[in-house]
């Protein structure tokens, strides 16, 4: 459950697009690991820029699951921790890694292994983008339902290592709901696949959701299979005016959750991203809205909502520019708390955070999420209010400063979790560092 | 009983126990798949929550016992058979139509040849089965009742005091106004069961059940000689006293002439409704008794055929609690509301969960009072949120074990018979014969 | 040491109270099988706490005395997953307050022993429900629910039991209590909550659940198509689905089973003379859903289906429900014995994988019933037959494996809602290699290192390479 900012995390951005065809499996070539032992230097390989990049950590290119699974293997034999990605970009989400010296590259694994309309299921390897998987399914009027803030070029690996998404996740599926499959090396070198091909499935322990939002910790993430949804037949994207006093914003956001609506989002939008969005005029916060139905059912939900307050429409592009408009390399957290709440604790992180310049906020009205980034530049400021939040509300750390992560409490620290990560990752070759503070 | 397929050791096992009532019912239990639907249709799983005391574990010793794997003189067994109500709330939520209110029987007649039954319902059954008897005890009852014994008596701790409660919820919370029927009689010649409780403690509502008939053009013709159905010993097994009772009354039956016996007493109706079955095996009866089953009527029934004719208004708050014997043994459920919504200004308000048992079952408030008390208990508490003033309810044990119920719990709610409100809205305004 | 089976009975009676535990082999019989009951495994004796805190007591003194148990909702299970051979079961089914309710947040936090319609009844005054409908939803527990990650008719459009859990409180198998999951708010972390859901009791007990609550549709239209034919009705399905409509439900029952349901008290009207019939549902908006209505009625007869009828009132809609939800246990009036299959395929796979079943079973020389949730591709062929007769009770087992072969052939999966259990223990290695299986044993044990939770279940015990080479405690 948890979304990460921009343009990928650990398994980051792929490489050139591959073509991808409507059922299509690129075929890889066999690229087996670089000869020299991993105690050894190996072949240096250009590393895409980034804040991860490091001139002088070797990377390994994997192009199938096998060189996955080798690479794990030496590495366990020479007791050498990994940084897993898939072709860099952002890959300061999370807290920081530490003491892996050598980097596991994924990107080359990409391609639709399959795609049958008629199921709404695709199975894609982890390098295959977002965008990708958009352009095969959108000529069947089908969508895989991930929005996550940041480019479209995120893979589907680094999505569900992460959990991440969007606006679209509180009605059609966060990554835990939508991931059907997956294939994976485990910290042993060891090829696991969980789940399977189709929509319903209880057959075994669930390794699909253990693996989605472990942050390649478990294990990484080589293939998966996820549902698909068809497209809505009518869209209609409408911004409501929210008011700026606290118990009209929760009467407006109640009104919203319990109306005659169907909507697949409903996002609070605060007022610098409502004016460079269009939502509104002025200074005001507001509630963008996207209905969905057939042409009577959006004409009927579209009258309800502008019974409710002032509205304006707007193009449905406006989702994805919503994706875009976040900063990269800001600093991030999301905040929560019961839904009922939300009017409540946006209040609380808008006054705590109105004097950092440039911070930008939007919620989730239906999962009570609220997000809030800050230019990179300002981070310092984003951990200074951190411990009053913490102390209200939940607080999930995306990006931060990396003494910021000290107020958060690690999330792998439980027992359960700690015996979770020896049995799949017991040496701690995979991203140590990221979900635990004990490496 | 159904099963995957390692259950082969589950099949073709020798029949332990031949000859008995329960081995020749055996094929009813095939059809049981063990999906587990009866539990919460179950009074007495609802309160004990154990399996055993559920129409599943029941079957499951049922079983048991004709396949060998636990002996008739099983302690366990007796307990959990006895403690079955008899409801048959389990037959209207079964899927597969396991006969289970049959099943019942044979098993209660089969351990009864190991174990006689306990004292009281020895003495219980034994007086019904004797007209002389029973007429004495009735008149003794209602000696009492006329002394008020009850009103003084009701509050004394266990079942006496029960007892006497349920025997001051006989007494009748509205008055008798007798009126003469104006219907044609065009529908034909009904006969109505007298019976033994009702005739013994609700005359009254006999008589108003031949006016409320009469209103809807039944001609009434009187049966003599008929009684006690025999519905109490079959239920606890005792089958040879339940079918001399009841060759009795098909001879009675048949000898008036009627074309349809009309029933007040549900638990009686579903008896005689099954008269085929209780005497398949006897050569001289079978014929006869399947013959006079057939033109066994609930009231209601009868009623909901004729319409009925509204009578005059009655403002009155009532809930409806429908017996067991109705709803779930003759599958009868809505023909007794459509009784009371002929009845202009009765507000009848429903009743949560009208169709779980009350706990009566017959005697069986008196040989399990824990079990009955705690299947009571709910049913209380559900008629106490309707704020309804009365409750109908067409059998004379469901009259009793909740009537006595209210009164033991302080409650001011009265209970009463369906056709007795029909019958007092007639008499506040006859319908003519021609609507 | 380990304690004697006296002094465990007195040890758990100290707890619970003397009347909570069975120990006598004729008042154990009953739990000696679930809802399967080909199976019959009698446990050593059964506890059935009555609060939290005795379920508490409990665990830990089974894990004092290194004990292995069986946690059992209703029993209404069809894989053979709650039985406890020659272990102790632990019961749950007295665990039924529904604790509080949230109407503005749309939670509900249950004892594990709630029986799942329950929920939905207590709720409905708030224009709520629980959405996962299993057709054992009048009987099964909502603990039970979540131990097998219950589906039902209604999770095509609303998802599964994993999609409707928040949190849980868990005992785990050592004594300890955890939380799993967050009902305020996020947590990150390993997604404990989607392991333990579905882990059919070999991760813990479940000591309350916090579960979302799902608002009720303005609008329902229940649709009744008939075909003449099994193909055409899978089709149809597929062709529905290609539409973009979701359905709420999109069931299919073919003519055996049809007729199984017509002569049960559960019968609802379906035509007797139709080859398949394809139970729609849709919900949402008022608006609109009219429209909706005519599409679907239009595709339907466009495949071929000879009438497509909607169901005019609450009344007939339950009714037609009812039909379906009851159909597996209208079988028993078919043949004194029945095998109950759950598997689940591709959707599009439907048509050729249905004609391949009816191949299998004109082959044996059995019939099979087929009633499904056909919008999923989950299956369940079913197929009544005499146990007694040994010639029939192994065609019927040789159809069973070149059915489940043919699901598996197809792309398919072994279990869609059933569970593994027991039952299902031989197909495992059919859609998991052994390192997959391994995996799986490696996550069981971080749960329940002992293997004393449920043990025997899910996975084939050769499967799990440290612990069959190491003394199993049993």
């Amino acid at each position: 459950m948890k979304e990460v900012s921009p343009s990928g995390a650990i398994h980051g951005l792929g490489g050139a697009p591959a073509p991808v065809g409507a059922v299509s499996s690129a075929p890889l070539a066999s690229a087996p690991l670089s000869s020299a032992p991993l105690s050894a230097s190996p072949a240096p390989t250009a590393v895409p820029a980034g804040p991860f990049d490091k001139a002088a950590t070797p990377v390994w290119l994997a192009h199938n699951t096998g060189a996955v699974a080798d690479a794990i293997r030496e590495a366990g034999s020479a007791r050498v921790a990994l940084r897993v990605r898939a072709g860099g970009g952002w890959l300061d989400a999370g807290r920081p890694v530490t003491n892996a010296t050598h980097v596991l590259d994924v990107g080359a694994l990409r391609g639709i292994v399959e795609y049958t309309p008629g199921d709404l299921t695709l199975t894609a390897r982890a390098g295959t983008t977002l965008a990708e998987i958009d352009d095969a399914t959108r000529p069947h009027g089908q969508w895989l339902p991930l929005d996550p803030h940041g480019a479209p070029a995120d893979t589907l690996g680094a999505t569900l290592a992460t959990a991440s998404c969007g606006p679209l996740g509180a009605s059609l599926g966060l990554p835990r709901d939508l991931a059907l499959g997956v294939e994976f090396v485990d910290g042993r070198g060891t090829v696991v696949r969980g789940g399977g091909r189709v929509v319903k499935n209880v057959a075994g322990f669930d390794l699909v959701r253990l693996t989605v939002g472990a942050w390649g910790t478990l294990g990484v993430i080589t293939e998966a299979t996820v549902r698909l949804r068809a497209r809505p037949d009518h869209c209609a994207t409408l911004a409501v005016e929210a008011p700026g006093d606290q118990h009209a914003l929760a009467r407006l956001l109640r009104a919203l959750r319990e109306g005659p609506l169907t909507p697949i989002a409903t996002e609070l939008l605060d007022a610098t991203l409502s004016a460079a969005l269009g939502a509104t005029a002025g200074d005001a916060d507001a509630v963008v809205i996207r209905l969905v139905g057939n042409a009577t059912s959006v004409a009927a939900q579209r009258r309800h909502v502008m019974s409710l307050a002032r509205t304006v429409e707007l193009p449905d592009t406006v989702w994805d520019a919503l994706r875009r408009v976040l900063p990269a390399g800001a600093a991030s957290v999301r905040v929560s708390h019961r839904p009922e709440r939300l009017a409540v604790l946006w209040h609380d992180l808008a006054t705590r955070t109105r004097d950092i310049p440039g911070c930008l906020r939007h919620a989730t009205v239906e999962r009570g999420v609220a997000r809030c980034a800050v230019p990179a530049g300002h981070a310092e400021a984003l951990t200074e209010v951190l411990p009053a939040l913490v102390s209200s509300w939940r607080v999930v750390g995306e990006v931060l400063a990396p003494s910021a992560w000290s107020v958060l409490q690690p999330a792998g620290s439980d027992r359960l979790s700690r015996g979770v990560r020896a049995a799949f990752d017991e040496l701690h070759l995979l991203n140590p560092g990221l979900m635990d503070a004990t490496t | 009983m159904s099963s995957t397929l390692p259950s082969s050791s589950a099949s073709a096992r020798a029949c332990a126990i031949p000859g008995t009532p329960l081995a020749q019912a055996m094929p009813g239990l095939d059809s049981c798949v063990h999906c587990g639907f009866c539990l919460q249709a179950c009074p007495t799983y609802l309160a004990l929550h154990d399996e055993n005391d559920s129409p599943r574990g029941r079957l499951v010793l049922m079983r048991a016992l004709v396949e060998g794997d636990v002996s008739l003189d099983d302690p366990d067994v007796h307990a959990h058979i006895d403690r079955c109500l008899g409801c048959r709330g389990c037959e209207t939520a079964c899927p597969s139509g396991v006969p289970y209110g049959q099943l019942l029987e044979a098993t209660r007649a089969t351990l009864a040849m190991r174990r006689p039954l306990p004292l009281i319902a020895r003495l219980i059954l034994g007086t019904f089965a004797r007209p002389w008897a029973l007429g004495a005890a009735l008149a003794l009852a209602r000696l009492a009742r006329a002394l008020g014994l009850p009103r003084l008596l009701a509050a004394l701790p266990g079942r006496l005091g029960f007892a006497f409660a349920m025997l001051r919820a006989t007494e009748r919370p509205l008055g008798e106004a007798p009126y003469t029927p104006t219907g044609d009689g065009s529908r034909g010649t009904v006969a109505v069961l007298h019976g033994c409780v009702m005739q013994g403690l609700f005359a009254a509502t006999n008589r108003a059940t031949e006016r409320v008939l009469g209103v809807n053009d039944y001609r009434l013709v009187v049966a003599t000689d008929e009684g006690c159905c025999g519905a109490l010993h079959a239920h606890a097994g005792d089958v040879d006293a339940a079918r001399r009772l009841a060759r009795r009354n098909i001879a009675a039956f048949e000898q008036s002439g009627a074309d349809l016996v009309a029933v007040n007493a549900s638990g009686c109706g579903a008896m005689m409704k099954e008269y085929g079955h209780l005497l398949h095996d006897d050569p001289a009866w079978s014929a006869r008794a399947a013959a006079l089953a057939a033109r066994v009527r609930d009231v209601s029934e009868l009623l909901v055929a004729a319409g009925p004719r509204r009578g005059g208004p009655l403002a009155l708050h009532v809930t409806y609690d429908a017996p067991c014997h109705l709803v779930h043994a003759q599958r009868i459920a809505t023909a007794p509301l459509a009784v009371l919504s002929a009845i202009p200004e009765l507000r009848l308000t429903p009743l949560a969960d009208a169709d779980q048992c009350c706990g009566g079952a017959g005697i069986y408030n008196l040989v399990e009072a824990e079990t009955s008390d705690a299947v009571l208990t709910p049913k209380l508490a559900r008629i106490s949120e309707t704020g309804a003033a009365l409750v109908a309810t067409g059998n004379p044990g469901c009259l009793m074990q909740v009537g006595g119920g209210l009164l033991r719990a302080g409650s001011t709610t009265r209970v009463l018979h369906p056709v007795d409100l029909l019958d007092a809205s007639y008499a506040a305004r006859v319908p003519n014969a021609d609507p | 040491m380990a304690m004697t089976r006296d002094a465990l009975v007195q040890a758990l009676a100290a707890i619970v109270g003397v009347r909570q535990v069975l120990q006598r082999p004729s008042e154990l019989l009953v739990y000696a099988s679930d809802g399967l009951p080909g199976y019959r495994k009698q446990p050593s004796l059964a506890v059935f706490p009555r609060s939290r805190d005795e379920v508490v007591a409990v665990v830990r003194l089974l894990a004092r005395e290194r004990m292995a148990f069986v946690p059992r909702g209703a029993g209404t299970g069809l894989s053979g997953g709650a039985l406890a051979d020659g272990v102790v079961l632990l019961g749950l089914n007295r665990l039924t307050r529904v604790l509080s309710i949230d109407a503005e947040n749309r939670l509900a936090v249950v004892e594990p022993g709630v029986v799942n319609v329950h929920l939905t009844r207590a709720v409905a005054p708030l224009g709520l429900h629980y959405a996962p409908d299993p057709s054992s939803q009048a009987a099964c527990t909502i603990g039970g629910n979540v131990a097998e990650n219950a589906g039902g008719p209604h999770c095509l459009k609303y998802g599964v039991t994993l999609n409707h859990v928040v949190a849980l409180t868990v005992i785990l198998p050592d004594g300890e209590i955890v939380t799993l999951g967050s009902s305020d708010g996020e947590v990150d972390g390993y997604d404990l909550l989607g392991a333990f859901v579905g882990s059919e009791g070999c991760f813990g007990v479940a000591l309350d659940a916090t579960v979302r609550l799902t608002r009720n549709p303005q609008a329902v239209r229940t649709l009744l198509a008939d075909f003449t034919s099994l193909d055409a009705a899978a089709c149809a399905t597929s062709a529905i689905i290609a539409a973009g409509i979701v359905p709420a439900a999109l069931e299919m029952m073919d003519q055996p089973t049809i007729r199984a349901v017509e002569a049960s008290i559960y019968a609802a009207g379906y035509p007797v003379d139709a080859a398949a019939v394809l139970l729609i549902e849709i919900d949402g908006l008022q608006a609109g859903i009219d429209e909706d209505v005519v599409r679907l009625q239009a595709i339907c007869l466009e495949g071929g289906a000879r009438e497509v009828r909607v169901a005019r009132d609450e009344q007939e809609r339950t009714r037609l429900w009812q039909g379906r939800k009851k159909a597996f246990g209208a079988m028993g009036r078919v043949s004194s014995h029945l095998v109950v299959q759950d598997a689940v395929i591709p959707r599009t796979r439907l048509p050729d994988v249905l004609r391949s079943i009816a191949a299998i079973g004109e082959r044996e020389g059995l019939t099979v019933c087929n009633v499904f949730h056909a919008g999923d591709g989950n299956l369940h062929p079913n197929i009544p037959y005499n146990a007694n007769d040994p010639d029939e009770s192994a065609r019927v087992h040789r159809a069973m494996q070149a059915i489940m072969q043919t699901c598996v052939d197809a792309g398919g999966s072994v279990t869609g809602e059933h569970g593994i259990g027991l039952d299902k223990l031989d197909y495992m290695s059919l859609i998991f290699s052994p390192e997959s299986l391994d995996a799986m044993c490696r996550l069981r044990a971080v749960f329940d290192p002992d293997q004393r939770a449920n043990p025997g279940k899910v996975v084939p015990i050769h499967a799990c390479r440290e612990w069959s080479q190491t003394a199993v405690l049993r």
